[in-house]
């Protein structure tokens, strides 16, 4: 902590209430204003990635569902069509359908979540508190389809795991509706409420330029008018046969995140009834064996996570476990943007432009090494991690 | 000679203690409302709904493990909360409640012409020693916090001394007692023979009820207002190293300040204690009780504001209505 001359620097990070998961800015600070941004990834590296080679194609299943607490499905269903893509199953209609169904439920109660956060971060208790309790409708079909509230198993490899009963249909519907009617008076709060426009207007600006040269995605690009969505432009699941409309915002600051994410309230919530409406009949489920191997060959598919374009690549090497499974959480692409937002902001400002991106650290952390003073720059031994990891700390080379 | 009825009237009622457990029921109070706004319950399992709860936080924070950082500067660090609590509770003492030898008399602990002044130093004093309390504690959340606390200043001191102009100026006098008693006085002689020039000095003042109600949820830190501790922001803020038996004194002595502001409200607007049939403490409680509410109902009802917005704001409206709201006053006193 320097705090000579008018610039010092505020931490914030790795542990701070604005942040939910831990990750670390250090801001650099001149009065009010923020001058500079030093972001720190990766304080909650699991090495998921290495586990799933350990384990066979169902455990992975599981495994992936652990990758998000709040995107928990959608990693699930892209985990689950990278398998299939190589081992060459076509799942059926209605498995396609429930996936859809179950993922916009997801998207809902992610959206509601955020829009809690956001407000309380702007110092909006009331609306926090009034958004969640909405979102227990949400999560409460999810509850009653798949027993639980946040990580549902839903999917199989080759369908899903369980059906929806008919005789429930009507109850989500009108579930749903309410919720329909409750998207639209907070619609009608964030945009026209005087206070929230009086944080968010203006706060955190990124232009459409800046946000596709550093390749932003989902909501916090398409509120800076960046008009693209996964589940339009490259559609999966049952996406090309349902109609929805993809919500863009002009204004580029954190009040079009909320309009962007408001919208999409409506459009999810549109899309889970239509899928309700046309479900098709049919079986939910090919078959997968546990111990079952998966042919040599690569996949590598995008879905549209909540908060933007989750990629997967995995590489199958013909064994009944993945040879190389790789994951790119949304947030990781959303970082470069997010720090050209920070700057020359308030810092009232950060943890509002921080929850803009929905951020979510401990997906996105994976490791990379990198040294290019030797001949094989991608390789370490354990014996060279344990040597760095004592340099590390005893040179002061973590200050 | 200082007599025994003295001394009870200073630490039992309506004195420090009466202070203090009124100013825990005006947190409960608070809570309880802002927590029924959002849709919550609030406090629930001590006492009935939950009433004690803020004496069993103070009781926990008492027996926490006190924590001074290495850094801070240890005496102002010790002195800040101390001073705060002592001050708020010493401004109340020249506020009128209710007197102790007579059911219907409300003549204040200690009152003297310029005590009005000695409230409004002491709020300043408070500010003071809030800024001081996140300097010392070397903490670059505590110093913004502290900046932040002195930022908010320039926008809601003035116009709140400017709103205390206007009673004065009707009452003739800088004692809050007067002033209540002036108050008292036109009221009973506006029932009497009501004229337009009463109606529109009860305009009048009415407004300078509303401006003065923001400037006071700017003093209590309260939201909107809340910057200076804003958790999500700068972490609790001027607050964030302060804990155990410290925190129970800041904690009380905010609760404490909730109560002087509510009461100042009272005494400068709402006529103080005075009320037909009951005795001024049974009003005293009303009207405070009042206030608190309107407090946490604003303090519900908005988002944080940012310092510079906020201070924007109080220039732009606060300050120039506060001005008019004197202005017309020193008209209409001119006509009554």
């Amino acid at each position: 902590m320097d705090m000579s001359g008018t610039e010092f620097s505020i931490p914030i990070g790795p542990q701070h209430p604005a942040l939910k998961e831990p990750a670390s800015f250090l801001f650099k600070v001149d009065g009010e204003v923020v001058v500079d941004v030093e972001p720190r990834v990766g304080y909650n590296h699991r090495g998921i990635e290495k586990a799933m080679e350990a384990r066979t194609y169902i455990q992975n299943l599981y495994l992936t569902e652990r990758v998000c607490g709040i995107c928990s499905n959608a990693h699930q269903t892209l985990y689950a069509m990278n398998v299939e893509e190589v081992a060459g199953i076509i799942i059926p209609p209605r498995a396609k359908y429930l996936r859809t169904f179950v993922h916009e439920l997801e998207r809902i109660h992610s959206h509601l979540l955020w829009v809690g956060v956001a407000a309380h971060e702007i110092g909006f208790d009331t609306l926090f508190y009034y958004v969640w309790r909405d979102r227990e409708i949400v999560l409460d079909i999810l509850e009653e389809i798949s027993g639980n509230r946040v990580n549902y198993a839903w999917n199989a490899i080759g369908g899903v795991r369980r059906d929806i009963p008919s005789d429930k249909i009507p109850k989500f519907q009108k579930a749903l509706d309410i919720l329909a009617e409750r998207t639209k008076y907070y619609t009608k709060v964030a945009t026209t409420e005087a206070t929230i426009a009086n944080r968010a207007s203006g706060v955190g600006y990124c232009s459409k330029s800046d946000m596709i040269r550093l390749c932003g995605c989902g909501p916090h690009a398409r509120a800076s008018g960046v008009n693209k969505d996964t589940r339009r432009d490259n559609p999966y699941l049952a996406y090309d046969e349902i109609p929805f409309n993809v919500i863009t915002a002009e204004s580029g600051d954190v009040l079009g995140n909320v309009v962007v994410r408001v919208g999409e309230l409506v459009e999810s919530v549109g899309i889970a009834k239509y899928v309700l409406d046309h479900l098709p009949d049919g079986p939910i489920r090919e078959k997968f064996n546990p111990l079952q191997k998966v042919p040599e060959g690569e996949a590598t598919n995008m879905i549209e996570a909540q908060r933007g374009e989750d990629i997967h690549y995995l590489c199958s090497k013909g064994d009944n476990k993945p040879y190389r499974y790789k994951m790119r959480a949304p947030t990781l692409a959303n970082i470069p943007s997010l720090i050209l937002k920070l700057k020359g902001g308030y810092i009232a400002d950060i943890p509002i432009v921080l929850a803009g991106i929905d951020p979510c650290f401990s997906c996105t952390d994976r490791m990379v090494f990198v040294d290019e003073s030797k001949d094989n720059p991608w390789d370490m031994t354990s014996e060279e991690l344990r040597k760095y990891g004592i340099r590390w700390y005893s040179n002061g080379l973590n200050k | 000679m200082v007599s025994i009825s003295d001394v009870f009237s200073i630490v039992v009622f309506p004195g420090a203690i009466f202070i203090v457990f009124y100013a825990l029921y005006c947190n409960w109070l608070s809570r309880k409302t802002v927590a029924r706004l959002q849709n919550r319950r609030g406090p629930m399992h001590t006492g009935y709904a939950g009433m004690l709860q803020p004496f069993a936080d103070i009781v926990k924070l008492l027996a926490k493990e006190d924590i001074t950082p290495g850094a801070a500067n240890k005496t102002l660090f010790s002195a800040a909360p101390v001073a705060i609590f002592t001050l708020a509770l010493a401004a109340v003492f020249l506020i009128p409640i209710q007197s102790i030898t007579s059911l219907y008399s409300y003549t204040p602990i200690a009152s003297f012409e310029g005590d009005l002044i000695i409230v409004l130093l002491i709020f300043s004093l408070i500010v003071l020693s809030v800024f001081l309390a996140g300097w010392s504690s070397a903490n670059i959340f505590g110093a913004v916090g502290a900046t932040r606390v002195a930022l908010m200043t320039l926008a809601y001191e003035i116009p709140l001394v400017l709103l205390t102009i206007g009673p004065a100026i009707m009452a003739g006098s800088l004692s809050i007692n007067n002033i209540v008693a002036w108050e008292v006085g036109s009221v009973q002689s506006f029932i009497a023979a009501p004229t337009i020039w009463g109606l529109m000095l009860g305009v009048v003042m009415f407004i300078g009820f509303a401006i003065c109600i923001l400037s006071l949820l700017a003093e209590t830190e309260m939201r909107p207002f809340d910057m200076a501790e804003a958790e999500t922001e700068i972490v609790h803020g001027w607050q964030v190293e302060f804990s155990g038996k410290k925190l129970a004194l800041l904690t009380l002595g905010r609760d404490i300040k909730i109560v002087l502001a509510s009461a100042l409200l009272t005494s400068l607007f709402l006529g103080g204690p005075a009320g037909p049939i009951l005795p001024p403490i049974v009003w005293f409680i009303l009207k405070t009780t009042f206030c608190v509410l309107i407090l946490s109902n604003l303090s519900a009802l908005f988002a944080r504001f940012r310092i510079d917005v906020m201070l924007r704001w109080a220039w732009q409206y606060l300050v120039p209505l506060a001005v008019l709201q004197v202005m017309a006053i020193v008209a209409l006193s001119g006509v009554i």
